[in-house]
């Protein structure tokens, strides 16, 4: 399988990729916003699942998804949305721009795996 | 309304570190001015605005700024180096990105800016014009960090109402 992360923490993207790297899953491709992922999705073709972030300089996560589900070829693509950003109206922003899961920071180890499982399987 | 503030910010505070640095931290009594920082340190902050605005900081020493590093990505203190920057940002992002979760059904959501990082000696913060700032102290690894409320909406300064400063 293989992962895009987005976000524009680079201690994010690492703790997300070694999270993933236990899992076993070694392909992981990194962006540091939106727009940089949907440079990384058009190089590639496609990814397995996305993990994002919402708080981004130049183009933010939830501007990501609407970007992606208003491509044909993206817009089933999967989405974990990592983020603080828990607000009642924040969930919903981000369910009506396409989000499929979310994780909201601080997490533990362990939740942050069964996210990350559970978004590979459905 | 800044006593409930300042115990979820304490909340948050120690809920990060405990699950992302994997080092509980202990909250010490709200104090009003951070000590002067003497030796090298860093400082994060982010903005946030909205039924109130201010910011949110967080201070610590170096050594203690790359222990918190080499926590959150599995590192050991000594190996942080250009990381640094980054991990104090989004230590300072979880603390307020948190803390605007937490208060969002009081308050409504604010918006808050990404984070900005300074890494210096002697460092210290001044705000123009009146703010009401306090600070939440906290004990890692027997040295004290700090997490600073900064109230910048003139229509609430929680200070007119307290009696006697308090300090850090
Ligand atoms: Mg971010």
């Amino acid at each position: 399988m293989r992962f895009l992360v987005v976000d524009d923490s680079s201690t994010m993207r690492r703790i997300i990729i070694n999270t993933l790297n236990k899992l076993g899953h070694q392909d992981v491709l990194e962006a540091g916003n939106g727009r940089e992922g949907i440079e990384r999705l058009s190089n590639v073709g496609s990814v397995d699942l996305i993990i994002t972030d919402w708080n981004m300089p130049e183009m933010s996560g939830i501007d990501f998804i609407r970007t992606l589900r208003a491509m044909d070829n993206h817009k089933n693509l999967p989405v974990l949305m990592v983020t603080t950003n828990a607000a009642k109206d924040d969930i919903v922003q981000a369910m009506e721009a396409g989000v499929n899961h979310y994780i909201v920071k601080p997490f533990t180890p362990d939740t942050f795996k069964d996210k990350i499982q559970a978004a590979m399987t459905k | 309304m800044e006593a409930q503030m300042l115990a979820v910010l304490t909340r948050v505070t120690k809920e990060v570190f405990e699950t992302m640095v994997f080092a509980p931290v202990e909250a010490l009594p709200p104090c009003d001015t951070l000590p002067p920082a003497s030796g090298p340190g860093v400082i994060g902050t982010i903005s946030f605005a909205g039924s109130s605005s201010g910011v949110v900081s967080f201070a610590a020493s170096l050594e203690s700024a790359r222990e918190i590093a080499g926590g959150m990505l599995g590192m050991s203190p000594a190996e942080v180096q250009d990381e640094l920057p980054d991990a104090v940002g989004e230590i300072t992002n979880m603390i307020a990105g948190s803390f605007r979760t937490q208060m969002a059904d009081e308050a409504g959501a604010w918006t808050i800016s990404t984070p900005n990082v300074t890494i210096g000696s002697d460092l210290s913060v001044r705000h123009v014009g009146a703010v009401a700032r306090t600070v939440c102290p906290f004990v890692f690894r027997g040295h004290r960090i700090f997490v600073e409320l900064v109230l910048t909406d003139p229509t609430r300064l929680p200070h007119a109402e307290r009696q006697e400063a308090r300090a850090c």
